[in-house]
């Protein structure tokens, strides 16, 4: 009886291995979990880009779910290293990536991400390319757009104790700061908080003239119904998960009066052209409205493709030619700017208080000045 | 299933070889990373499994301990230059000093508060690690902690990490099975079935509980300083509830209370979701099905696949005689007690002599469990004293009444149902007494290899005679130990404190079946509202008035 256990429970450790696939691009990104909105987009974005442009290359995307812990994405890399992949995408999580790089580093395959942390492309291991912009672009397009388009002057803010909320904190605090309007408030929300009206009062009391947000999607969506439902009628400024379909889907669009977000691009604010295609294509392929997170994606694939199209075969070859050619994808135009980072210009999209999508109302171009 | 018995042995044996065979010659990068995974988390439900799964304790720090042991090896890697060794050394300190700090308070506590103790303590670390950013790295942790590295020597990863991770779960395997091999694993699964019982019969549950909390965290950091060094990231992540989630489900899937269930839980919880990768978006749903199955089929856990271990059966003929008590009085002074505005005895006196059997007799509520609570040390006096001899044995604890020599037994045994009779006494049995002569002078050899639970209510109470004697007790307190026997049972009962009178154990006997007291005692105090109302010989008790008055309505004789 024993010995037989023992027999199954090996066989079945055995089969723990996975099966190579010769052309197969790793997609290792969170689609569990509280990034499980923003991840799935990530994910689809790629998938889409293969499944558009990687038939000739015989190319195939593997998905697999990091959750949100960082042992998660290495055991997700670990497996995909197994198929000696020329490339993976990866999480969009910085915790995740900053477990990710090493290993990759080691293992020479170049990850592609829209992770927004920027230390990601500042600890020296030259494997990653980031397709969103980071920080220090998207930050500057939502401080320079508070401060010269709303005429903001004591600004508060709201951020999310993660990665991704101390990271865009601190470039606001300090380019607030810069632009002659600091911050006269500011405060850090857990992920799993749902109640944000004790940090709405506190805040009031420093009597702000705009509420900077940098929260992901759900804390975003609790932040400005709770701010409206208690007649907080102060323009609010967003991060990225603003501008996302399904962030906004969580709101009545009334409640959306006065609030604009910083965001690489918003794919259902464009009416015409190819990324209007794209977003048609992305409609029918996946049942959902497509965000920048999943345009970035898709452009980070497309630009990978583009490299194998241009001989690019092994990892390193893949490396060296994302490392060194610029890419014309439909977000924007990507270059890198010798760390991996591919993204440098950002939008702001508004909404008009009656409709769930929003408006691009201004583009922050070259912002880094790479390009 | 202890690791002590061949079958365990066997079991544990197999499985390594099987384990070492696959990782050397089967598993490639991968798999062996996943099987470093599981022996990191192995490592975690052993130490979870000293405090949940024998103490019963749900504490809900383990995860804390786990993030805690990774942010320790990763400061002391990246901040203070550590090598691994030392790195690893701080892993197992850091989190073992806060449990050894905040045990005192916390083991205090009843269990649900224990819970919630324990859980604020967690939230607590993590909001440190999280907003403490100039040392924590705050939501972004620490990054770059070093593979594991010792001079020549590299385990960074792949096989030679997964080896050196399973030799700690070796490691972790021998600390367990000190902990818990033997009689100290009896007295631990005794404190936990049975608390009272156990204090009350010299059990010092305090140090074993602060041990064992201890333990688990060091066993906890163990696995967190290992996961550092293999993710080489350290992120409040690791500090989340999820962890302690997944902690607590190995251990209870594994086998609450097995070593080896441990490590079979945490294999099989790190690799069914790689397994069901293949089934894309809903390979959580199928994990959770898979979760919910094993809990509902293995209610014992996998290890329960295995069966328990049995005791040898008690030779009559081996058993050495039982030793006699030391000649010990009971004198109790003027004792009085309240409990708010009942006074539930006043002024209480009585002495008991070796050899001597003292019925204590009144209504319901006269004082005479209040005052076996006193005696034993499970409620604390207002007033007076009582001595054991010389000593006075007033408002001790009970653990230490009872080294000193009074034992007793509860109107509603108390006992660890999944213990054997024969290790139900061995938990107990004091240097020099054999728990298998006690078992046989109490009339339970016919028993002693059945589990505790399944004995009828007699044999139990006779079970708590034999466990009673096996502390080496000179005086007994027995409440109540008749209730519920039939007549052949209660003559057998006779005869047996009747023998341990002879053998010069004072007995102080409480019933309420008077044809069954007053023909065994040799004198009879009769207790109302909390004062002696009677004293005397059976006969005298009998036919005081006072007693006739309190108690008995009229003569019973």
């Amino acid at each position: 009886m024993f010995l037989k256990s023992a027999a199954i429970a090996l066989t079945a450790l055995m089969a723990t291995a996975p099966i190579a696939k010769a052309e197969t691009i790793p997609v290792l990104v969170p689609i569990t979990g509280f990034l499980s909105l923003e991840g799935s987009s990530q994910r689809n974005g790629a998938v889409l880009a293969v499944e558009r442009f990687g038939k000739d290359l015989s190319l195939d995307a593997e998905v697999t779910d990091t959750g949100t812990s960082p042992e998660g994405a290495v055991t997700a890399l670990r497996r995909a290293l197994e198929g000696k992949p020329s490339a993976a995408v990866a999480s969009m999580l910085g915790t995740q990536m900053l477990a990710m790089l090493p290993i990759a580093g080691r293992a020479g395959v170049p990850l592609l991400t829209v992770s927004g942390t920027a230390k990601i492309t500042e600890i020296g291991i030259p494997w990653v390319f980031r397709f969103f912009p980071g920080d220090s672009v998207v930050k500057v397009a939502q401080a320079h757009y508070a401060v010269e388009e709303l005429g903001a002057k004591r600004p508060a803010l709201l951020y999310q104790t993660t990665a991704y909320g101390q990271s865009g904190a601190e470039h606001l605090r300090r380019i607030m700061q810069d632009l002659g309007a600091p911050l006269v408030f500011e405060e850090a929300i857990d992920i799993s908080v749902k109640d944000m009206l004790p940090a709405l009062t506190r805040m009031q009391e420093a009597k702000p003239d705009l509420i900077l947000l940098h929260l992901h999607s759900g804390s975003t969506a609790l932040v400005i119904r709770q701010a409206r439902d208690q007649n907080i009628a102060l323009p609010i400024l967003a991060g990225s998960a603003m501008h996302q379909p399904t962030t906004a889907a969580l709101l009545e669009p009334k409640q959306l009066a006065g609030v604009c977000a910083e965001s690489a691009s918003s794919p259902i604010s464009e009416p015409e052209g190819s990324v209007e295609d794209f977003t048609a294509e992305y409609r029918a392929r996946f049942g959902t409205e497509p965000d920048a997170f999943a345009l970035a994606q898709y452009d980070g694939v497309s630009m990978l493709i583009a490299a194998k199209n241009a001989g690019a075969r092994t990892a390193t070859e893949v490396r060296d030619w994302l490392a060194s050619n610029s890419y014309d994808g439909l977000a924007m135009t990507y270059k890198s700017d010798g760390k991996g980072n591919m993204a440098h210009d950002a939008v702001v999209v508004c909404y008009d208080g009656k409709s769930a999508v929003p408006a691009i109302k201004r583009r922050y171009e070259n912002v880094s000045g790479v390009k | 299933m202890p690791v002590s018995d061949p079958r365990s042995r066997l079991a544990l044996g197999v499985a390594a070889i099987a384990l070492a065979l696959y990782a050397l010659f089967f598993a490639g990068d991968y798999a062996l990373h996943v099987l470093t995974r599981a022996g990191i988390y192995a490592i975690a439900a052993i130490g979870y499994q000293l405090i949940f799964g024998r103490l019963g304790a749900l504490s809900l720090a383990q995860g804390c301990f786990f993030g805690l042991g990774a942010y320790a090896a990763g400061l002391g890697a990246l901040e203070l230059g550590l090598g691994f060794p030392l790195t690893l050394a701080a892993g197992v300190l850091l989190p073992s000093l806060l449990a050894a700090l905040i045990a005192i308070p916390v083991l205090r506590l009843a269990s649900h508060y224990f819970a919630l103790a324990t859980l604020g303590i967690a939230q607590l670390a993590l909001l440190v690690a999280t907003n403490w950013t100039d040392v924590t790295g705050g939501a972004n942790g620490l990054y770059g902690v070093p593979p594991i590295e010792t001079g020549t020597l590299s385990f960074g990863h792949g096989l030679p990490l997964t080896l050196l991770v399973w030799a700690c779960v070796g490691l972790a395997l021998t600390v367990s099975h000190r902990m818990t091999a033997g009689q100290r694993g009896l007295k631990v699964e005794t404190l936990r079935e049975a608390p009272l019982a156990a204090a009350a019969l010299g059990i010092d549950g305090s140090a074993i509980r602060f041990r064992f909390f201890v333990a688990s965290a060091a066993f906890g950091g163990l696995a967190g300083a290992l996961q550092a060094h293999a993710v080489g990231v350290v992120s409040p992540d690791v500090l989340q509830f999820h962890v302690l989630v997944l902690i607590l489900a190995m251990t209870v899937i594994g086998g609450r209370a097995s070593p080896l269930g441990a490590i079979l839980g945490a294999l099989l919880l790190v690799h069914l979701p790689e397994w069901f990768r293949d089934f894309a978006d809903y390979y959580l749903v199928v994990y959770g099905v898979a979760l919910l199955a094993a809990i509902i089929f293995l209610p014992r856990g996998l290890a329960g696949l295995f069966g328990k271990s049995k005791m040898p059966p008690v030779e009559t003929a081996d058993a050495e005689a039982p030793h006699d008590p030391a000649p010990l009085t009971l004198s109790v002074e003027t004792v009085s007690k309240r409990f708010g505005g009942v006074t539930a005895l006043d002024g209480t006196s009585l002495t008991l002599a070796p050899g001597e059997i003292l019925g204590l007799i009144g209504p319901n509520g006269s004082g005479k469990t209040t005052l076996v609570n006193l005696l034993s040390g499970i409620e604390k006096p207002d007033g007076g004293r009582i001595l054991l001899g010389d000593a006075d044995i007033t408002g001790k604890p009970p653990e230490h009444i009872a080294r000193a020599g009074l034992c007793r037994s509860f109107q509603h045994p108390q006992i660890a149902p999944d213990l054997t009779v024969l290790e139900t006494v061995e938990a107990i049995a004091t240097k020099g007494e054999s728990a298998q002569a006690r078992v046989i002078e109490a009339g339970l050899s016919t028993h002693a290899n059945e589990r505790a639970g399944t004995l009828p209510p007699a044999a139990l109470k006779h079970l708590e005679i034999a466990r009673a004697l096996a502390t080496g007790a000179s005086i007994l307190a027995l409440d109540e130990p008749a209730a519920g026997m039939n007549e052949v049972e209660r003559a057998a009962l006779a005869t047996l404190l009747k023998r341990l009178a002879d053998a010069g154990h004072g007995i102080l006997l409480i019933d309420h079946a008077m044809d069954f007291l007053l023909p065994l005692a040799d004198r009879v105090i009769c207790l109302s509202a909390g004062r002696v109302v009677a004293e005397g010989s059976p006969h005298e008790v009998a036919r005081d008035p006072a007693a006739i008055n309190a108690y008995f309505g009229e003569s019973p004789l």
